[in-house]
C-alpha cells in the first residue's frame, strides 16, 4: 500500500465514536459540584499578610499602652548620681531600680503636697545626697574604711525610707543582701 | 477546521452549496449561542454542547489510547477541564479544535502517569483479538488495530493528521512537538503501517 492510499484509508477511519456508556453523568456530577476556590492572587496574598501584621502589631501596642502604667517623668533635679559604693564597689541593679522607681513615684507625690511640705521634703533629700557624695569622696581616699563603708551604707537605707515613706508606698526598704 | 468545512461548501448557487452553508451556519450560530450560555454556568446548555462533541472527542481518546476505559475517562475529563476553562475560550479557534485539544492533553497527562504506556501496550494487545468497537469494518478495522499498534508518538501523530484532518501545525501544537517533528512521526508511522499491513495481506 503505498502512502497516497495508506492517507485514503485512514481518511475514511470513522471519526466519530460513540462511548458504549453516556459519561454525561460523571461530568455534571464534577462540574456541579463547587469548584475549589481560586487561590488568591500573590498580590492580594500580600496586602492580607501586610494587613494581619499590621493589624496585630497596632492591636499590640494599642494593648500594651493602655496596660503599662503611666510613665512618671523624674524630676531631673531630683534625679542623684549613680548609686555608688566608692569606686570599687557599685550597687547592685536591684537597688537602682527600686531608687529610681521611688524617686519618680516621689515627684507626683509631691505634687499632691503643699508647697511648704515639698520645699522641706527636698531640701531633706538633698542633705542626704550630700551626705552620701560627701562619703563616697571620703571613699576615694580610703576605700578600706569599714565606718565609712557602714555610714553610706545606712545613708542610702535612710534615702529609700524617706522615699517610701513621701510616696507612701508600702515597699520594703533595701536591704544588705539587695545591694 | 470549520474555515476548512465552510471553504469546501462555499455558495456557487447550487441548491447543494446553499444547503449547506446554511445548515453550517445555523449549527455555529446554535453553538454559539449555547456556548454564552455555559460560559453564564449553564450547565444545561454545556449539555448540549457534550452532546454535540462527544463522538468526535471520545474518538480521538479512544484511537489515541487504545483503551475503552481510559478513553471514557480521557473524554470525561476533558469535558470537565473545558467548563472549567470556559470563560477562557474567546472563540479565537473553532470551538471542536479548542475541544479537541484539551482532550490530547488529557489524553497525554494520563499517558505519562506511571506505566500508562506500558497498561495500553498490553490492553491493545488483548483487545487486539476480541476487537474494541471503533465501528470500523472490514479492512478499515485491520487499519485500525495497526494504528493501535504504532508506538506512541507516531500513533498520535497519525490519529491528529491522517484521521482527524488537523495539520502539521495544529497536531504538532496539540502535542507539545515540532511541526517537523510531527511530519516525521507520520512518515515512521506510514513507514510502519505499510509493514504491519503488508504482513496482514491487506489489499493494496
Amino acid at each position: 500500500m503505498n502512502d497516497d492510499k495508506l492517507m485514503q484509508a485512514a481518511s475514511q477511519l470513522k471519526q466519530d465514536i460513540s462511548p458504549e456508556r453516556d459519561l454525561w453523568a460523571g461530568i455534571a456530577a464534577a462540574i456541579e459540584t463547587p469548584a475549589p476556590r481560586r487561590r488568591m492572587p500573590i498580590w492580594a496574598q500580600a496586602a492580607a499578610v501586610v494587613l494581619l501584621v499590621g493589624g496585630s502589631s497596632a492591636i499590640t501596642y494599642m494593648t500594651v499602652k493602655d496596660s503599662r502604667p503611666a510613665t512618671v517623668v523624674a524630676n531631673p533635679g531630683m534625679i542623684f548620681e549613680t548609686a555608688s559604693f566608692s569606686s570599687r564597689y557599685t550597687l547592685g541593679p536591684g537597688f537602682q531600680d527600686a531608687r529610681n522607681a521611688l524617686v519618680a513615684e516621689l515627684n507626683v507625690e509631691l505634687e499632691k503636697v503643699s508647697p511648704e511640705t515639698k520645699a522641706d521634703i527636698e531640701v531633706n533629700i538633698e542633705l542626704m545626697h550630700q551626705a552620701i557624695f560627701d562619703i563616697n569622696e571620703a571613699l576615694e581616699e580610703d576605700p578600706d574604711n569599714i565606718l565609712l563603708q557602714d555610714r553610706l551604707l545606712r545613708m542610702y537605707r535612710e534615702e529609700l525610707a524617706l522615699l517610701r515613706r513621701v510616696s507612701g508606698l508600702t515597699r520594703n526598704v533595701m536591704l544588705r543582701n539587695d545591694i | 477546521m470549520a474555515a476548512q468545512l465552510t471553504a469546501l461548501f462555499t455558495d456557487d448557487g447550487s441548491d447543494y452549496s446553499r444547503t449547506m452553508v446554511t445548515a453550517i451556519n445555523e449549527k455555529r450560530t446554535d453553538e454559539a449561542a449555547l456556548i454564552e450560555q455555559a460560559q453564564c454556568q449553564n450547565s444545561r446548555a454545556f449539555e448540549s454542547l457534550y452532546r454535540m462533541h462527544i463522538d468526535k472527542v471520545y474518538g480521538i481518546c479512544l484511537r489515541m489510547t487504545g483503551n475503552v476505559s481510559e478513553a471514557e475517562d480521557c473524554a470525561q475529563e476533558a469535558f470537565i477541564q473545558a467548563w472549567n476553562k470556559l470563560d477562557k475560550f474567546r472563540g479565537d479557534s473553532a470551538f471542536s479544535t479548542w475541544l479537541h485539544r484539551i482532550a490530547v492533553n488529557a489524553v497525554l497527562g494520563r499517558m505519562r502517569k506511571s506505566k500508562r504506556e506500558q497498561d495500553r501496550i498490553l490492553a491493545v494487545t488483548e483487545l487486539a483479538d476480541s476487537g474494541i468497537d471503533t465501528g470500523d469494518t472490514g479492512e478499515m478495522r485491520d487499519l485500525s488495530e495497526a494504528v493501535d499498534r504504532l508506538p506512541e508518538g507516531a500513533r498520535n501523530v497519525f490519529v491528529l493528521n491522517a484521521v482527524y484532518g488537523y495539520s502539521h501545525d495544529e497536531a504538532g501544537e496539540m502535542l507539545g512537538i515540532a511541526s517537523g517533528t510531527s511530519k516525521a512521526q507520520l512518515h515512521r508511522a506510514k513507514r510502519l503501517l505499510a509493514q504491519q499491513l503488508k504482513q496482514q495481506g491487506f489489499r493494496s
